[in-house]
């Protein structure tokens, strides 16, 4: 399993079009991804509405946990989204 | 029996038709369960709902794309919520495991996650719950084998009853048919209320249970004026409900004749009629309106990906001087920050975005973002009667700094030798009461200036306009907001500074009346309200006004 630490820093936090963009990157992997936030419980990362009920707002700090073939790939990536502000 | 029920008037009208009561497919019946075996064949009618839900939003998305983008955007997340794979998975397992039939397995997994939403704190991921009950509710009415949705045809004249209206019930509804709307949640900004102002049908909202009250074809009598329902009205209630269309249908069909009229007083006064708009693509024909009070700015912002060049400005603000005809056009700088906030520039989270580095404070930060503005603007000012409108601006020092500014991007051009006008008039915003309480200083720094009834309001009664908890706190009619704009008109007639008024309270007739008698000539509002305006002020004098006033002072 790879595990990836990030902090989210885009304004609207995981709602909205950055949710949408972070499941779609989620889908591209075959390995089984979770993310979870401190003291939380893991969920689903290919699930926007599971991501939603997180409620992930700006300066929340998650784990990416990935678990599969490609997990180094889909960790990396979805880490490197996250930092990169989806953009906003 | 008549009874009355009361609820909150949102789109104005009168209405007398057979109820309908539309509760969406959601189910009533408890959950049940299919002998087992069956699981593939179960599941495999689930797939294929999705599968047609799928193809019905698609088609949604599509007819919906070019009239409004942003209603089209529902449906692709609509789209997206149908795949989670989470709500598939559950849904599977409801169904193969628990051997609940699909009707029951999606109400019921679809309600949950539509729950757990609705519990986030942030009300912007609580609002998505209503998304996942639209799905859910396409779903049911798929299994149940209704091929449409059952609003969008009616043989008869209806008055629609309704806990709520979601996205997808209203794209596609009877519009000849439906003539009233009645529900139990919303208010004047929700959906349904937006909705049936724009197809101009009457609706009271936020009626207490009206949906048990109200049997389906019970006879009902609706004032969307008032907010009263009459529920199987007596002969007595018919004829004075039809006495009340027809006023309100002639009187409508009266303000039309003002439309294109000046705006003159019983007493010969005249009132000059701006309009608010917010692109180039506007259509007014210019006989409605003396001058564009408030030109704003941001959709230029707002539409790209990038901040827009001073060529793609100035074509803009060219378009809508050649389209003015002359008339006179204050357009406003960038009034963007707190919380609007443009999608390529990472502005800071801010505790009180109302209260923080927005509109001119913003633009003082960015040099260069405000210089390529203010040269659009004044290149425009070379075909026709453009003036710059300075927003947020709560000092003299302020308002100098913004000059100067204007003065740099005037140099620059001079440089390049690009045509503007050398007497450009400048103005500002009147919204942060700082500045109104020294309307007799400001006005010895500028041309004009143009009051924001909804920011001042806001800043001098402490009440967020948009939180619905405190929106008896906000009052643009109280003494102290009365006598405020009371000073402020003074104080710039008496040095023949132009003054006028672009906020909410121009555009509303009785709000409108009240602010002639504080002392306004000019009042701009979005254009649906000019014959409204025109006819209300028509019907007085300027002295009845003047003592109307002077009566809450």
């Amino acid at each position: 399993m790879t595990k990836k630490q990030v902090e989210i820093v885009n304004k609207t936090g995981l709602h909205a079009r950055p949710a949408s963009d972070f499941v779609l990157e989620a889908k591209k992997y075959e390995s089984k991804i979770t993310i979870c936030r401190e003291n939380g419980v893991p969920v689903n990362a290919k699930s926007v509405v599971r991501i939603l009920a997180e409620g992930i707002g700006q300066g929340t700090k998650i784990e990416i946990a990935a678990e599969g073939t490609d997990e180094e790939q889909a960790a990396a990536s979805l880490a490197a989204l996250v930092e990169s502000g989806f953009g906003e | 029996m008549e009874e009355r029920l009361q609820g909150n008037p949102v789109s104005e009208g009168i209405a007398y038709a057979k109820s309908y009561i539309y509760i969406p497919g959601t189910l009533t019946k408890a959950p049940d369960f299919f002998p087992k075996g069956q699981e593939e064949e179960k599941y495999r009618e689930f797939r294929e709902s999705c599968e047609k839900a799928d193809s019905e939003l698609v088609t949604l998305y599509n007819g919906m794309c070019k009239e409004d983008p942003d209603k089209a955007k529902i449906f692709s997340a609509h789209r997206e919520l149908l795949q989670d794979e989470e709500i598939l998975d559950e849904i599977r397992e409801t169904i193969c495991e628990e051997n609940m039939n699909p009707d029951s397995a999606v109400s019921k997994v679809y309600t949950e996650f539509a729950e757990l939403l609705a519990g986030v704190e942030d009300p912007l991921i609580a609002e998505r719950a209503a998304d996942l009950r639209d799905v859910r509710d396409r779903l049911l009415r798929i299994l149940s084998g209704q091929e449409t949705s059952k609003l969008s045809s009616f043989s008869e004249d209806v008055i629609l009853v309704a806990h709520d209206l979601l996205p997808s019930d209203t794209a596609t509804m009877d519009r000849k048919h439906i003539k009233g709307i009645l529900t139990e949640v919303g208010g004047v900004n929700s959906h349904s209320a937006i909705l049936a102002r724009s197809y101009g049908i009457p609706a009271i909202l936020g009626v207490p249970n009206v949906t048990e009250k109200i049997p389906t074809d019970t006879m009902l009598a609706m004032d969307g004026l008032t907010g009263e329902i009459f529920v199987t009205p007596g002969e007595e209630c018919i004829c004075d409900i039809r006495e009340k269309q027809t006023s309100f249908f002639r009187k409508k069909e009266a303000e039309k004749n003002f439309l294109n009229k000046p705006a003159i007083m019983k007493d010969g006064t005249e009132i000059k009629i701006g309009i608010n708009i917010g692109s180039q693509e506007f259509d007014v024909p210019t006989d409605r309106y003396d001058f564009i009070g408030l030109f704003r700015t941001e959709f230029l912002y707002m539409e790209g990906k990038e901040l827009p060049g001073e060529e793609t400005q100035f074509e803009a603000y060219r378009q809508v001087v050649q389209k003015a005809k002359g008339h006179p056009i204050t357009l406003r700088t960038l009034d963007i920050g707190g919380d609007k906030t443009l999608p390529y520039m990472e502005l800071p989270k801010e505790d009180n975005p109302f209260l923080g580095k927005r509109a001119i404070r913003l633009c003082f930060a960015e040099k260069e973002l405000f210089l390529t503005q203010l040269r659009a603007a004044l290149r425009a000012s070379a075909y026709g009667p453009l003036q710059i409108m300075f927003p947020m601006v709560g000092s003299l020092e302020d308002i100098r700094k913004a000059k100067e500014y204007l003065n740099l991007a005037k140099e620059q051009l001079k440089e390049r030798k690009q045509q503007f006008d050398e007497q450009i008039r400048i103005g500002i915003m009147i919204e942060i009461p700082a500045i109104a309480l020294i309307a007799d200083l400001a006005a010895e720094e500028v041309d004009f200036a143009s009051i924001g009834s909804n920011d001042l309001t806001q800043y001098l009664s402490a009440a967020d306009r948009m939180n619905p908890e405190v929106a008896a706190y906000y009052r643009s009619d109280s003494t102290a907001m009365l006598r405020l704009l009371r000073f402020v008109f003074q104080e710039f007639s008496k040095r023949g500074k132009e003054i006028s008024v672009c906020g909410e309270m121009a555009g509303n007739p009785e709000t409108a009346q009240l602010l002639v008698g504080l002392g306004a000539r000019k009042l701009s509002m979005s254009s649906g309200n000019i014959a409204g305006v025109k006819a209300k002020l028509a019907e007085c004098t300027l002295q009845e006004l003047t003592a109307l006033a002077e009566k809450k002072l």
